[in-house]
């Protein structure tokens, strides 16, 4: 399956989840504040992926639930430290943190959360199954 | 037939007022499964009575694991479930300052705990791969109305108002209802040794319909909260007491 493959059938996937119109779709849409998810959107979208691509998603793997919450070592005074920014690239790893890091608010993580993060994790997801296989 | 092949899950089911549901659903048409924990007896008459689309599984809903294996069979047999209604409750009044913890853990695992415990087996069902659920609980008009001898009862009873609330607000976006019927003074066994220690009082003085509910009044709202006319109801809680809770005394 190519990322674009991938890609289409993630839009799908959210077009029907949060019922929103295709053309709102694009690989840099937020999900949160481009295409309107709640929390339990999140828990919505996990479902339709794993039944839609034949995989398991573990709880706290693709959106981790509060990173953040309540560790002053990960936050200060609004901003992820860089403390905070190892654990973010640890749970992760699949989320380009580049534009992130130069100004990294606590308000600018649900901003990580794109169309594009979802199918990078489905084809890390993918890949690392059909090595498994192999 | 207002409810024709919907998929039904009663808790308490096999005696008082879920005896009562289960035939008021059944009789509109949806297919009911019920829990009861010991009325075996009870629990076969009551399917021997509405006959093939009506089945009995044993479990004590304050058990942990219970709900998750009902809610597994349903699903394995009927494919679906379109309408929880946890009514299973227990009452162990005491006066507080002899409760024993005892009486106080089994009246919140029941009533509580269970209604958390089905709630939470059922709700990914409905809410994620169906898109669509009733969900209803069976409180009671002592959450708010409440009597001496049944702090651990009337604890349960507003936790699950409280509950019924929170999981409403969760749950409205994905077609799923939440809402809990409060009964007053119903004539069933749980009720009978009150009954026996006031004798007409509560219906002469304290209801001003002057009669005991029965549960085919509690029935008659669940029904209503399961069918499409009340699609647009959630979070509430609805009280069925004949106007015991308004509190007047008749003169």
């Amino acid at each position: 399956m190519t990322r674009d493959d991938i890609f289409q059938k993630v839009a799908a996937t959210l077009v029907e989840a949060l019922n929103v119109d295709e053309d709102q779709v694009t690989p840099e849409s937020t999900l949160q504040g481009d295409l309107g998810a709640e929390s339990i959107d999140f828990l919505d979208i996990v479902f339709r992926l794993e039944r839609e691509f034949g995989i398991k998603i573990p709880r706290n793997e693709l959106f981790p639930e509060s990173i953040f919450q309540g560790d002053p070592e990960f936050v200060k005074d609004g901003r992820v430290t860089p403390k905070g920014l190892a654990e973010l690239r640890a749970k992760m790893p699949y989320a380009d943190l580049t534009e992130f890091e130069a100004n990294p608010t606590l308000e600018g993580i649900s901003d990580l959360f794109t169309v594009n993060l979802i199918v990078s994790y489905i084809e890390s997801k993918l890949a690392s199954g059909a090595k498994a296989a192999a | 037939m207002q409810l024709k092949d919907q998929i039904a899950l009663v808790t308490g089911g096999s005696r008082g007022i879920g005896r009562g549901i289960v035939r008021a659903l059944a009789a509109e048409g949806a297919k009911v499964a019920f829990v009861y924990r010991g009325s075996r007896e009870a629990a076969d008459a009551l399917v021997a009575e509405i006959g093939n689309n009506c089945q009995a599984i044993q479990a004590d809903v304050a058990q942990a694991d219970s709900a998750q294996r009902v809610v597994d069979k349903v699903i394995a047999d009927w494919g679906r479930i379109d309408i929880l209604v946890n009514n299973a409750g227990v009452i162990r009044d005491g006066l507080f300052v002899r409760m024993e913890p005892g009486d106080w853990q089994t009246v919140i695992d029941t009533n509580l705990g269970g209604t958390f415990a089905f709630c939470r087996a059922a709700a990914a069902q409905m809410a994620l791969k169906q898109r669509s659920g009733r969900i209803i609980n069976i409180s009671s008009v002592a959450a708010e109305h409440v009597n001496a001898g049944q702090c651990n009862y009337a604890a349960s009873k507003g936790a699950v108002n409280a509950f019924t609330r929170a999981l409403a607000v969760e749950l409205g976006s994905r077609n799923v209802t939440v809402n809990a019927v409060a009964p007053g003074f119903v004539e069933t066994d749980m009720t009978e040794a009150v009954r026996n220690k006031t004798g007409d009082f509560i219906q002469k003085k304290l209801i001003p319909v002057r009669r005991l509910g029965k549960p085919e009044d509690i029935a008659a709202a669940v029904v209503f909260l399961a069918s499409p006319g009340a699609s647009y109801i959630t979070g509430q809680v609805i009280t069925v007491d004949g106007g015991l809770s308004l509190g007047a005394v008749s003169a």
